[in-house]
C-alpha cells in the first residue's frame, strides 16, 4: 500500500521546517568530537591487512601462507579456503526477491583473479607492522592471463572470460516505446553520435574502515563506515552464521557517495574475529581505496535522434554499455537506472532503447552518487545541444519544446503524477546566468551552456522498499528517535531531528537521534539511493504524529475542546486562534483544569507540554510509537519492453555555467554556476543547498578532471596526487535556486536532493566549454589538453 | 619490518661526524613531503634518516652585497614570504608561491625540492635563470660550489654524491634592468603538480634585450636552459614578431615525454604558449 | 624494531611516547595520544584531512615524522576551542552550513585559523587559495568558504 503523507496543498507554515538551521550534528564534528570508524579501539585490539592481487587477470594456482603464520604476533592468515561462503551476492532492504538483482562477487580471490587489487588473503596481527611484513610472507602463485579491458571486446564472441561463465555479458534492458524506424522516417533532422563517460573514484575523504569483535553474548559486533547496516543479514550469510548472530553498528561516516553501499572491509574483519576470537580492525589506505572499491561505471553510448524542423522530439535510440568490471556488485540496479532515464525529462514518440552490463577485467563499478542517471545525462545533453545548433534554435527553445510535465508519460509509459518543473529550473538558471561576461583577452573565449537531469529518489518500487522509525516522548519532554540510518554526512539524521521537532513542537537541540545500529534502532533501509528523507523521514513523521495525536487527545481532554483545535509548538499546547477560538470554552481556565497545568501568559492560553506528557503517562498512555512507512509496491516492469513503473518519483533541475576559455592553453575558468532544483519542499534550505552545491562540484570534477586511469586492467592513478578531485581554487562559488512545489512524496512534500545535484554538472560544463569554442566533445573528462586537441591546437 | 634509524645533528659539524660513519645508507630528511609519500609508497626503503630541517646553519636567507644565499633547509613558504627575496628575486618568490599549497609549503625546503631530482621542481627554473650556484658539502664538510646548469645530471639523477648536503643555493640579485617571471600550468588549480612550469629572466638596455635566461621545466629528463631561444632574444628589440618566432623555436628545443599528465604534444604546445607570454609580460 | 623517546607539547601538555623512525606525528597523535580530532585521509600529504598547527604553522601531520616533532609544540583542532568557549571559525562552520560528514572539518578549520591569523580581512579568493591544500569532497568549499569569509568580515569591523 503506498502511503503519502502530504501537508494540506496550499503552503501550510511551519516552524521548523523550511528554515535554515544549523546540522544538529556540527558542532560535535567542529569540535572533533565525532568518533568516525577509525576513532575506536578495543583491548585487546589487533590489525588487519589484506593481500592484494598485482594482476588484473590472472589463474590463481595456489597460496602458499605458512612463513605468514609462523611470524610472531600474527594471530590469523585467512584465503578463501576459510570463508565459509566465499560466493555471494550483494543484495539488502528489499522485501521483495527480484530475478537479475543479485550482485554476484567474492569475498576472497578464488579460481580467477578478476581486477587488480582483489583480496586474495586476509592478515590479523599484534600490529600493523607485523601485519604488512606478514603480507610480504605469503607467497602467491599467479598464472597470468590475457584478460579484457574494453566492454566492447568483451562482448564478441570469442573474448577472454572475466569469469567462469560462458559469457561476459551481466544483463541487458529495453525500452520500446512506438515504431522507432517510423520515427526516424518523420524526423527532419537525425544526429547520431558516441558518447563515453570514464571510471569516477568517490573520493570520500574518510577511507574505508571498521572494527569487529565478539560480545558477551557471542555476537559478532561490526562497528563500521557503511552506507548499509543492513548487511548484516550477508555478513551473516557468508560467516555461515544466523543473521541473528551479527550486529552492524555505522557510526558517523565520512562521506560515502555510494561507495560504502558494498560491503568493503565487514566481512574481512569479521572472519578475522571469529577465527581469533580478538577485536580485529582495519582500515584501507587511499591505494587500497582506489584499487579494491566500486567506481562508477564508465559508459560507451550510442545515440540517434530524430527530430522535427520546429524542434519537436521524434525518435531516439540509445544503446549503452556499461563496463561492470571484475564483478557485478550493483550493476544490474544501476544499468536499470540508465535505461529508465536514457531519454532524460524529455517527451519523445518513439524510442528504442538497448542496454547492456559487461564484465572486464577492470576495477569493478558499482554505486556512486547519481547512479547509472549521471552517464546517460551527459549523452542526452551533449546531444539535444547539438541537435539545437543543427536547427539554427537556441537550446533552451529546443528544449521547451520538449520537457516533459506534470501528468505526461516517461518514455516507460509510467505517468508522471508527481510534480514535474524542469522547464521552469531551467528558465530560472537562465535568468540568473545572465547575459554573457566579456572576454578577458583576445585569446579567451566565453561561453554558457547548460544541462537539464533528472534522477529518482527512493528505491526501484519492485524492490517493495519499507523504512521504520522509533519516536519516543520523555517525562522531561526531550525526544528520542531510534532509526536506523546510515548518516554519510548529508544530514540524514538531523533531518529526521527536524521533522520530529516539527511535529512535536519541541526545538531541534532537545531531539537526540540514535542511528544506525542493528541492534538497538529500527532498521530503515540503506543511505542510498536519495531514499532516507524520502523513507525515514516519512516514517519520523508518521511515529512523531501519533506521539503528537496522543498529546494532543489528552489536551483536548483537559480543556474540553477538539483535539483539531489546538496545536503545538514551543514546547506548548496552544489553541488555534480562529473565530470561534475565543469563545469555544466557557468560563475561566480554572474552571476546567487544575491550575498547575494551564498557565496564562498575554492571553494567550496554553498547556505545558512536559505537564501534558506526564498526564499522558500518569494515564498509561503510550508516549512512543514505532511507525513503519512503505514504498508503494509495484509489480516487477517487462523486460522486453521497459514498460511500467520502475519508481516512484523524480527530483528534476538544471546547472547552467559561463565559462572562460583560454584558447591557448585549454585551461577553463568558471564565472558562474548556477544549480536549481524543485526540491518538493525544502527540510532545511542549508541542507539543501549544501547538496546541491557539493553535488554541483562532485559532477564537475567528472567533467573536468577525474579520470580513474587504467592500462590493461592496472591502476595508474592510485592516490591522491593522480586522481584529482577539485581543490577549493577549483571549484567556483555556487548560486543555488530551490524551487519548492511541494509535489514531492517526501515528508511535507519534499523530493530527494543527495543524488540528483550531480547529475547534470559534466553536460553542463561541456556544453559551456563548447558554446565558447565552437566544438563538441564525446568523451569525459574535458581537460585542458582535450580543448587544445579540439581546437586543432595540437 | 621496519628497523629504520634516525638522528638529529645539532650542526653542522655534527652532520659531518654523522654522514661520514654512515655514508652508504644515510638518506636526508627535510620537510619530507616528498620523503615520506615515497616510503608510504615503498618507492624509498631507507635505513637511515639524517634530520637536516632544523638545522640552523642551513635555515637561513642572508643578503652580502649582491648576493643571497638561501640554505639548503629553507622552507618554500619562508621563501615566498621573505622579503628580499620578493624584492631582489621576484622570479623564484612567485614559483614559490605556486608550489604545491599552503600546507607543503610550510614543510618543504628548497633544498628537498632541488635533491629530489625531480623534472617538474618548481624552484628549478627560476634558479636556473637566476644562475645560480648548489653548495654542495661532501661528507667531510669540504663544500663544492656546482653552477645550477651541472647540478641535474640525468632524470632524477644530480650532482649529489653519497651522503652529499645541499648546504645552501645562492645567486646575484635580479637587477633593476631585469625583467622576469614565473608561471605554470597543472591538472587543476589548487596544490597542482606542474605539467610543465617556466622561469624567465630578462636584461633590458632601452628596449633592447641585453641578456636572456630562460629555463623550463618538466619537458625533457631534467629542469633545463632554453639557450637556443635565449640567442634568439638577446641584441633584439622584441616585437611580437620575435615573439612568435621564439614560440616556434622553443617547440624544437624541448624533448617532453608523454605520461598520465599529459602528452609530449600538448606539453609542447603550452611551452609556446607560457614562453610568449611570459616574455610578453616581461616587457610590459 | 628500534624505538625513540618523544616528547611534543600537545594543546599544551608533554606527552611522552616511544615511536619507531617511520612512525609520523599522525600516526603518535592517533595512535598513541587518541587525538582523533587529528583525521588521516591518505597517509600522503594530499588530503589536508591531518592538518595540525606545528610551532605556529599549519602542516601535514602524516608529512612530518614523529622524532622530527620531539621537543615542539603541536596544537589540534581540540586546542583553539572547546564547548564552552568555540572559536569563531568553528562557530562560523557550524551556522553557515561549513560542514557535512565532518571529517574534513578538523583540518579545514585548522588551515581558516592559520589563514585569519595571517590575513585577518581575506578575501574569498584569498581564502579559496589559503584551503586549497584542503579536500573536501561533500561541500563544494562554497560553505566553508562562506564560513571563512564571515569571520573575516566580523575582523574588518
Ligand atoms: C601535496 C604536495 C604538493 C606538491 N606540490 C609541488 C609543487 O607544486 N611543485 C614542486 O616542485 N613540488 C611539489 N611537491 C613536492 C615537494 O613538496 C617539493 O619537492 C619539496 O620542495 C621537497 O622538499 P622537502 O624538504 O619536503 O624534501 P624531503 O622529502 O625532505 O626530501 C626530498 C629528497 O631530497 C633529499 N634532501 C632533502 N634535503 C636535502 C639537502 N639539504 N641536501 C641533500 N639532499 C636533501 C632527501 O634525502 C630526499 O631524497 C608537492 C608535494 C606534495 C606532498
Ligand atoms: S592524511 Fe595527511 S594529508 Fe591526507
Ligand atoms: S564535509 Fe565531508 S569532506 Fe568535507
Amino acid at each position: 500500500m503506498f502511503e503519502k503523507i502530504i501537508e494540506n496543498q496550499d503552503k501550510p507554515k511551519y516552524n521548523v521546517i523550511g528554515k535554515p538551521k544549523p546540522r544538529h550534528d556540527a558542532w560535535e564534528k567542529a569540535l572533533g568530537k565525532t568518533r568516525y570508524a577509525d576513532d575506536f579501539t578495543q583491548p585487546g585490539m589487533l590489525y588487519a591487512k589484506v593481500l592484494r592481487s598485482e594482476y588484473a587477470a590472472a589463474n590463481l594456482i595456489s597460496i602458499d601462507t605458512g612463513e605468514a603464520e609462523k611470524l610472531p604476533g600474527v594471530e590469523a592468515v585467512l584465503t578463501a579456503k576459510d570463508v565459509p561462503k566465499n560466493e555471494t551476492v550483494t543484495k539488502f532492504g528489499q522485501t521483495h526477491e527480484v530475478g537479475g538483482f543479485e550482485g554476484f562477487y567474492r569475498v576472497l580471490a578464488d579460481k580467477k583473479i578478476r581486477f587488480k587489487g582483489e583480496a586474495v588473503a586476509l592478515v590479523a596481527a599484534e600490529t600493523p607492522a607485523i601485519a604488512e611484513q606478514a603480507l610480504k610472507l605469503i607467497k602467491v602463485e599467479y598464472e597470468p592471463t590475457e584478460g579484457v579491458y574494453d566492454p566492447i571486446e568483451a562482448l564478441k564472441p570469442d573474448a577472454y572470460l572475466v569469469g567462469e561463465k560462458e559469457t561476459n555479458l551481466i544483463c541487458s534492458y529495453k525500452v520500446i516505446k512506438g515504431d522507432i524506424e517510423k520515427g526516424f522516417e518523420e524526423s527532419d533532422l537525425i544526429v547520431e553520435n558516441t558518447y563515453k563517460t570514464q571510471m569516477v573514484d568517490h573520493a570520500y575523504l574518510e577511507p574505508e574502515s571498521g572494527v569487529a569483535w565478539i560480545d558477551e553474548s557471542g555476537i559478532i559486533v561490526i562497528r563500521a563506515s557503511t552506507q548499509v547496516i543492513e548487511h548484516f543479514r550477508g555478513i551473516a550469510d557468508v560467516l555461515n552464521i544466523p543473521s541473528n548472530k551479527v550486529r552492524v553498528i555505522a557510526p558517523m561516516v565520512g562521506g560515502g557517495f555510494g561507495g560504502k553501499e558494498d560491503i568493503t572491509v565487514e566481512t574481512f574483519i569479521a572472519l578475522l574475529a571469529m577465527k581469533t576470537e580478538r577485536p580485529v580492525s582495519l582500515t584501507f589506505t587511499r591505494e587500497e581505496s582506489i584499487l579494491a572499491h566500486g567506481k562508477r561505471h564508465p559508459y560507451v553510448m550510442q545515440y540517434k535522434v530524430g527530430v522535427k524542423n520546429d524542434g519537436k522530439l521524434v525518435a531516439l535510440e540509445a544503446k549503452l554499455i556499461s563496463d561492470a568490471g571484475g564483478y557485478i556488485y550493483l550493476s544490474p540496479w544501476i544499468l536499470m537506472y540508465s535505461t529508465v532515464t536514457a531519454a532524460g525529462p524529455y517527451d519523445y514518440t518513439h524510442v528504442k532503447v538497448d542496454t547492456h552490463s559487461v564484465l572486464t577485467n577492470n576495477t569493478f563499478a558499482s554505486a556512486n552518487r547519481g547512479f547509472g542517471g549521471v552517464q546517460p545525462c551527459f549523452a542526452y545533453e551533449s546531444m539535444l545541444d547539438e541537435v539545437a545548433e543543427r536547427l539554427g534554435m537556441s537550446p533552451l527553445e529546443l528544449r521547451k519544446k520538449n520537457y516533459l510535465h506534470t501528468g505526461d508519460a516517461l518514455v516507460t509509459g509510467r505517468v508522471l503524477e508527481h510534480a514535474v518543473e524542469t522547464e521552469q529550473t531551467a528558465e530560472k538558471a537562465l535568468a540568473a546566468l545572465g547575459e554573457p561576461s566579456k572576454p578577458k583577452s583576445s585569446s579567451h573565449k566565453v561561453g554558457q551552456g547548460f544541462a537539464s537531469g533528472m534522477l529518482s529518489y527512493g528505491r526501484m518500487c519492485f524492490l517493495h522498499d519499507t523504512s521504520r522509525s522509533y519516536v519516543s516522548i520523555e517525562l522531561d519532554g526531550s525526544v528520542i528517535v531510534r532509526c536506523g540510518v546510515q548518516d554519510i554526512g548529508c544530514g540524514q539524521c538531523s533531518s529526521l531531528a527536524q521533522i520530529a521537532a516539527e511535529v512535536l513542537g519541541v526545538p531541534m537541540e532537545e531531539i537526540t537521534v540514535y542511528f544506525g545500529d542493528t541492534a538497538l534502532t529500527p532498521l530503515a533501509g540503506t543511505t542510498t539511493a536519495t531514499r532516507q528523507l524520502y523513507m525515514s523521514g516519512n516514517a519520523t513523521l508518521k511515529a512523531a504524529r501519533a506521539i503528537r495525536d496522543t498529546i494532543l487527545k489528552k489536551s483536548g481532554e483537559i480543556l474540553g475542546i477538539t483535539p483539531e483545535r489546538l496545536e503545538l509548538r514551543d514546547k506548548r499546547i496552544y489553541i488555534k486562534k480562529g473565530p470561534q477560538c475565543t469563545t469555544s470554552y466557557g468560563g475561566s481556565r480554572g474552571d476546567i483544569i487544575s491550575s498547575e497545568i494551564c498557565v496564562d501568559i498575554n492571553q494567550d492560553r496554553y498547556l505545558d507540554l512536559v505537564a501534558v506528557v506526564k498526564a499522558c503517562a500518569a494515564d498509561g498512555l503510550s508516549l512512543s510509537n514505532l511507525a513503519q512507512f512503505n514504498a508503494p509496491a509495484r509489480e516487477l516492469v517487462d523486460f522486453t519492453t521497459g514498460q511500467g513503473q520502475v519508481f516512484t518519483d523524480f527530483t528534476y533541475g538544471t546547472h547552467a555555467l559561463e565559462v572562460s576559455v583560454d584558447t591557448e592553453t585549454g585551461d577553463v575558468e568558471i564565472l558562474k554556476y548556477i544549480s536549481c532544483y524543485d526540491v518538493g519542499q525544502a527540510i532545511n534550505p542549508l541542507s539543501a543547498e549544501g547538496q546541491m552545491e557539493g553535488g554541483a562540484i562532485y559532477g564537475l570534477g567528472q567533467g573536468m578532471c577525474e579520470d580513474v586511469i587504467l592500462e590493461k586492467g592496472i591502476t595508474k592513478t592510485p592516490t591522491f596526487a593522480e586522481y584529482l578531485i577539485p581543490t577549493s581554487m577549483d571549484a567556483p562559488d555556487i548560486t543555488s535556486i530551490l524551487v519548492e512545489s511541494g509535489g514531492g512524496v517526501g515528508p511535507f512534500g519534499a523530493k530527494g536532493i543527495g543524488e540528483p545535484s550531480c547529475v547534470p554538472s559534466s553536460p553542463a560544463f561541456t556544453n559551456a566549454v563548447s558554446n565558447a569554442i565552437g566544438v563538441r566533445f564525446y568523451d569525459l573528462p574535458v581537460t585542458a589538453e582535450k580543448i587544445m586537441r579540439a581546437l586543432g591546437k595540437i | 619490518m621496519n628497523n629504520m634509524e634516525f638522528l638529529k645533528p645539532a650542526s653542522l659539524e655534527d652532520l659531518f661526524q654523522m654522514t661520514k660513519a654512515h655514508k652508504d645508507e644515510v638518506t636526508f630528511i627535510a620537510g619530507g613531503t616528498n620523503l615520506i609519500p615515497q616510503m608510504e609508497r615503498g618507492v624509498e626503503s631507507p635505513s637511515l634518516i639524517i634530520d637536516v630541517s632544523d638545522l640552523q646553519e642551513m635555515s637561513t636567507i642572508t643578503e652580502n652585497g649582491n648576493i643571497i644565499s638561501i640554505g639548503g633547509s629553507v622552507t618554500i613558504a619562508d621563501i615566498a614570504a621573505d622579503s628580499i627575496i620578493k624584492t631582489c628575486a621576484p622570479v623564484l618568490a612567485d614559483a614559490a608561491l605556486q608550489l604545491g599549497n599552503p600546507l607543503t609549503r610550510n614543510r618543504a625546503t628548497i633544498g628537498g625540492n632541488l635533491a629530489d631530482a625531480s623534472p617538474c621542481a618548481d624552484t628549478a627554473p627560476p634558479l636556473m635563470t637566476l644562475e645560480a650556484t648548489v653548495h654542495i658539502a661532501d661528507v667531510d664538510g669540504n663544500i663544492k660550489d656546482v653552477p645550477i646548469s651541472k647540478f641535474y645530471l640525468d632524470y632524477r639523477f644530480t650532482a649529489l654524491g653519497r651522503g652529499d648536503v645541499i648546504t645552501k643555493i645562492s645567486f646575484q640579485k635580479q637587477g633593476k634592468s631585469q625583467k622576469g617571471n614565473f608561471s605554470k600550468i597543472g591538472l587543476r588549480k589548487g596544490s597542482a603538480i606542474s605539467v610543465i612550469n617556466m622561469a624567465i629572466l630578462l636584461d633590458f638596455d632601452h628596449d633592447t634585450c641585453k641578456q636572456a635566461r630562460i629555463a623550463m621545466g618538466s619537458i625533457a629528463a631534467t629542469p633545463i636552459r632554453i639557450y637556443k631561444v635565449e640567442e634568439l632574444l638577446e641584441g633584439k628589440k622584441i616585437n611580437d614578431a620575435l615573439i612568435e618566432e621564439c614560440g616556434e623555436l622553443v617547440k624544437t628545443e624541448i624533448s617532453p615525454i608523454t605520461d598520465i599528465r599529459g602528452s609530449a604534444e600538448y606539453r609542447t604546445a603550452v611551452a609556446a604558449t607560457l614562453l610568449k607570454r611570459n616574455i610578453k609580460k616581461a616587457i610590459l | 624494531m628500534k624505538t625513540y623517546p618523544v616528547k611534543i607539547k600537545v594543546n599544551g601538555k608533554w606527552k611522552e611516547a616511544a615511536v619507531t623512525a617511520r612512525d609520523t606525528l599522525l600516526d603518535v597523535l592517533r595512535k598513541k595520544w587518541l587525538a582523533y580530532e587529528v583525521k588521516n585521509g591518505c597517509s600522503e600529504g594530499d588530503c589536508g584531512a591531518c592538518t595540525v598547527n606545528l610551532n605556529g604553522k599549519t602542516v601535514n601531520a602524516c608529512l612530518v615524522l614523529a622524532l622530527q616533532a620531539n621537543g615542539k609544540e603541536v596544537t589540534t583542532l581540540k586546542g583553539i576551542g572547546t564547548e564552552q568557549n568555540p572559536h569563531p571559525i568553528q562557530k562560523a562552520f557550524v551556522e553557515k552550513g561549513g560542514i557535512q560528514c565532518g571529517f574534513c572539518s578538523p583540518g579545514m578549520i585548522m588551515s581558516s585559523k592559520a589563514l585569519l591569523d595571517k590575513n585577518p580581512v581575506a578575501s574569498r579568493s584569498e581564502i579559496r587559495e589559503g584551503l586549497s591544500g584542503n579536500l573536501c569532497r561533500c561541500t563544494g568549499y562554497h560553505k566553508i568558504v562562506d564560513a571563512v569569509e564571515h569571520v573575516a568580515k566580523n575582523n574588518q569591523s
